[in-house]
C-alpha cells in the first residue's frame, strides 16, 4: 500500500489546490467586511454557469474567459456590496447576525433563481485540458497529475501570489489592511470605507466567479452546487482562522491531505468525520485557528 | 404553574391524537406528491415530478378516471421534501391531516421514502413511490407503502450476469457507492452477483454523498479491475466519470446505473459516456403492450418527448405507471374521491391484487418476503449507451445490440 503514497499526496495537494480557490478570498471578505458570505457557493454556481453559457455559445475553450468573467461578476459584486455594508452598519439588532442572516438569505435566493433559469439537469464544463495527464512512471513514480487540476493548482497559486502582492505592496492593500485592523481609526487616515469594502467584495465576487469555471471543468455543475462548496470555504477559513489570508493556502493543503490520505488508507465513508474531528482537535487546542492569528 | 403547563402540553397532546384524517366531499381525486423539489437530488426529484404530471396531464385530457360509470379527474398537491428525509416525513404529515389527500404518490429517493413510509402507516393512506429502490424499504414491509420500480437487489445481479458472460470475461471487479440509502443499496447489490459470479472483488468502498471520488480511483487504478461497478446519483455519475478519465484510467467494463439512461446524462458528459453500462428495467424502447393510458412505451416516449422535450427514463416512467396502479386499483375497489379509512384499507388490498399490463410492463405487486409491496412483475434490463442511444444488451431475451466490449480507451474517442 505504501507504493500509492506518492499519488495519495499528490491527490491531497491538488484537492487542496481546489479548496484554496474556493476559500482565499471569501477569507478576504471576512477579513475586511466581518461578514461571513453564506453566498459564496452560489458565486461560484453563477461562474460556473456563465463559463457553461459562454463555451456552449462560442465553442471556445472555457478557460479563455476567466478574465471576462471576472470583470462581469466584479461588477456584479461591486453593486451588491453597498446593500451589505447596509446591512451591516445598521444600528438595530445585532449587525454581525443580520449580516449572516442577510447573506443566508441570498444564497437560498439565489439557488432558488438558477434553478428556474438554469434547470434542475447537472452538467459539466468541457476544456481541452480535461483531456490530459501527466505521468510520473518515467521517473519511477507510480503518480498521474490531471491537466486540468494541475492547471487548478497553478489558478490557486496565482490568486494567492496576486491577493499577497496587491494587499502587501499597494496603497490599496495598505488601505484594505488598515480597514481590516480599525474600520474607525482607517476612515481618520482618509481610506473610504465604503468604496474599499465595493472593491474587495468585488475581487472577491470575481475570484468566486473564476473559481465556478475551474470546477465546472474538474467536477460538474449543477444549480444546487453551491451549498457543498460554502461548507468547504467555510471549513477552510476556519481552521485557517477567520480573517487570517495567509493561512488559508496551509488549511487548503492539509484539508486535502487528509481527505485523500483518508480515503486511500482508511474508511473513506468516514472521510468527512476525520475532517471534522481534526478541525474540532485543532480549535479546541488553538481556537484562533491553525497559526493562532484568526479573529 | 408548573400543573398549568403540563395541562397545556396533554391539551395539545390530546388535539393531536384527536385529529382524524376525515373524508372530504369533492368530485376530484386530491394526490399529495412528496418529492425532492429542492436540495442535492432536486434532478431526480423533478423527473419524478415530470412522471407523475405527465400521469395526472394524460388521465384528465381523457376526462378522468372512470368509477362507477363516473369520470373524476386528478389534482396533485406537491409538498417539497428539499432531498431532507425529516422535510419529507413533515410534508406527508402535512398533506394528510391538513389538505386531506386520497392517496399519495412518494418520493424519488430511498431516504425521503423510508422516513415518509413510518407516516402513511400511521395515518393510513397509500403511497406509491415510482422511484425509490433501496431494498430496506421493502424488508420493513409498511403496509401502505408500495413501488413500482423493483428493488436494485432484484435487479442488479442482471448486469453483473451480462457482464460475466462477455469474452475475454472480467476478473475482477471494483465497487463504489455513495453513502445514501439508494446507492449504498446499489453498490451492495453489485457486490452480492460479483460473488456469486465469482468475480474477484479487488475493492469495495462507500464513499461520502457528493465528495471527489479522484483519490480513491487513482488507489483503484492500481489494482486494474477489469469492471468498476458504482452506485450514485446523476451528479455523482458526472463526477466519477470525469474523474476516471483526468486519472486516464479505463476499465474493461464501465457500470453505473439507471441514472445513465436519461438523455441529460449524455449532454453532460458527451462522447465519454459511450459504452457505459447501466442497469434499468425500462427504455423508450421496451417491447411492451397496454391497454391503459399509452399502448406501448415507444408511445410514452413520444408523449414524453412532446412535454418536455426529453423522452423520459425509468424513474420517469415508473412515476407514470405509480398513477397508473393507483388508477387500477380505485377502478377495481370502486373508491371515489374523499376516502374514508376503510375504504383507504380497500385500496391497498386492491393494490395488492392488481396484476396490470402498463407501457412501462407489468406491474404486480409482491405481498410477502423481502420484496413486500415492490413491483416483481418487470424484468431487469442491462442497458448500454451506443451513439448517444440507450441500447438493451442483456439479458439475451431482451437484447437490441450487442455489448460493446471492452471499453474505448477514454483518449481515443
Amino acid at each position: 500500500m505504501m507504493e500509492l503514497l506518492p499519488q495519495a499526496l499528490t491527490d491531497g495537494i491538488l484537492l487542496g489546490g481546489i479548496y484554496i480557490t474556493i476559500a482565499i478570498a471569501f477569507s478576504l471578505t471576512y477579513g475586511v467586511m466581518h461578514v461571513i458570505d453564506f453566498a459564496v457557493g452560489e458565486w461560484i454556481m453563477f461562474g460556473a454557469f456563465t463559463g457553461y453559457y459562454l463555451n456552449k455559445w462560442t465553442g471556445l475553450d472555457p478557460f479563455i474567459f476567466l478574465p471576462v468573467i471576472f470583470v462581469i461578476y466584479f461588477a456584479v459584486g461591486y453593486l451588491v456590496q453597498p446593500v451589505i455594508h447596509r446591512v451591516l452598519s445598521g444600528t438595530k439588532g445585532n449587525p454581525f447576525l443580520m449580516g449572516l442572516v442577510f447573506t443566508f438569505g441570498l444564497a437560498i435566493m439565489f439557488r432558488g433563481l438558477a434553478l428556474t433559469a438554469f434547470g434542475f439537469y447537472s452538467n459539466s464544463i468541457p476544456s481541452a485540458f480535461s483531456e490530459g495527464s501527466f505521468n510520473l512512471d518515467s521517473i519511477g513514480l507510480t503518480v498521474t497529475i490531471p491537466t486540468v487540476r494541475l492547471m487548478g493548482l497553478a489558478y490557486a497559486v496565482a490568486i494567492t501570489l496576486i491577493l499577497h502582492y496587491l494587499l502587501k505592496k499597494t496603497n490599496f492593500g495598505l488601505g484594505v489592511r488598515a480597514l481590516a485592523q480599525h474600520k474607525d481609526a482607517a476612515g481618520l487616515m482618509g481610506v473610504n470605507a465604503k468604496r474599499t469594502g465595493s472593491y474587495v467584495y468585488g475581487i472577491y465576487v470575481g475570484i468566486s466567479a473564476m473559481t465556478g469555471v475551474l470546477l465546472g471543468c474538474i467536477l460538474s455543475i449543477g444549480a444546487q452546487m453551491g451549498n457543498e462548496y460554502t461548507i468547504f470555504a467555510f471549513f477552510v477559513v476556519v481552521l485557517a482562522g477567520m480573517g487570517y489570508l495567509a493561512g488559508v493556502p496551509w488549511a487548503a493543503l492539509l484539508l486535502g491531505l487528509v481527505q485523500s490520505i483518508f480515503m486511500i488508507y482508511f474508511n473513506p465513508s468516514h472521510t468527512l468525520l476525520a475532517v471534522f474531528v481534526i478541525l474540532y482537535i485543532i480549535l479546541l487546542i488553538s481556537p484562533r485557528g491553525l497559526f493562532g492569528k484568526g479573529v | 404553574m408548573k400543573f398549568g403547563f403540563v395541562r397545556v402540553l396533554l391539551l395539545i397532546a390530546a388535539l393531536f391524537v384527536a385529529i382524524p384524517v376525515h373524508a372530504e366531499q369533492r368530485n376530484f381525486y386530491k394526490i399529495g406528491v412528496i418529492t425532492e423539489l429542492s436540495g442535492d437530488l432536486v434532478t431526480g426529484g423533478n423527473i419524478t415530478k415530470r412522471g407523475y404530471d405527465l400521469w395526472a396531464q394524460e388521465v384528465n385530457a381523457k376526462g378522468g378516471i372512470e368509477v362507477q360509470g363516473k369520470k373524476y379527474q386528478v389534482k396533485l398537491v406537491y409538498a417539497d421534501a428539499q432531498s431532507n428525509p425529516a422535510a419529507g416525513a413533515a410534508a406527508a404529515e402535512r398533506l394528510i391531516t391538513q389538505e386531506k389527500v386520497d392517496f399519495i404518490l412518494g418520493p424519488y429517493s430511498s431516504g425521503v421514502t423510508l422516513a415518509v413510509a413510518p407516516v402513511v402507516d400511521k395515518y393510513k393512506v397509500p403511497m406509491i413511490t415510482g422511484s425509490a429502490e433501496s431494498p430496506l424499504i421493502w424488508k420493513n414491509k409498511f403496509k401502505y407503502t408500495f413501488g413500482t420500480i423493483p428493488p436494485i437487489n432484484f435487479t442488479g445481479a442482471t448486469s453483473i450476469k451480462t457482464l460475466t458472460e462477455l469474452k475475454p470475461a472480467p476478473k475482477t471487479i471494483a465497487i463504489i457507492g455513495s453513502n445514501d440509502a439508494f446507492s449504498k443499496a446499489t453498490a451492495e447489490a453489485y457486490k452480492t452477483a460479483a460473488e456469486k459470479a465469482k468475480l474477484k472483488i479487488v475493492k469495495f468502498s462507500i464513499v461520502p454523498s457528493g465528495q471527489d471520488m479522484t483519490p480513491l480511483l487513482s488507489a483503484v487504478r492500481s489494482m486494474k479491475p477489469d469492471v468498476i461497478a458504482f452506485g450514485g446519483h446523476d451528479e455523482e455519475h458526472v463526477k466519477f466519470v470525469k474523474a476516471l478519465k483526468q486519472i486516464g484510467y479505463t476499465p474493461k467494463a464501465l457500470l453505473m446505473h439507471c441514472g445513465i439512461t436519461d438523455k441529460a446524462f449524455t449532454d453532460a458528459v458527451g462522447k465519454d459516456g459511450e459504452q457505459i453500462f447501466g442497469t434499468t428495467c425500462w427504455t423508450g424502447t421496451a417491447k411492451t403492450k397496454s391497454k391503459v393510458l399509452w399502448p406501448t412505451a415507444s408511445a410514452y416516449a413520444a408523449a414524453s418527448q412532446k412535454a418536455f422535450k426529453n423522452p423520459g427514463d425509468y424513474t420517469q416512467g415508473g412515476c407514470s405507471a405509480a398513477g397508473i396502479a393507483f388508477q387500477t386499483a380505485l377502478q377495481k375497489v370502486g373508491a371515489k374521491p374523499g376516502m374514508d379509512e376503510a375504504m383507504r384499507a380497500k385500496l391497498v388490498q386492491a393494490l395488492e391484487q392488481i396484476d396490470v399490463q402498463t407501457f412501462y410492463g407489468r406491474v404486480k405487486f409482491a405481498t410477502s418476503g423481502e420484496f413486500y409491496h415492490a413491483n416483481v412483475g418487470l424484468d431487469p434490463l442491462t442497458i448500454q449507451i451506443q451513439n448517444g442511444q440507450i441500447k438493451t444488451v442483456g439479458p439475451k431475451a431482451s437484447v437490441e445490440a450487442a455489448a460493446q466490449y471492452p471499453m474505448k480507451d477514454w483518449k481515443s474517442r
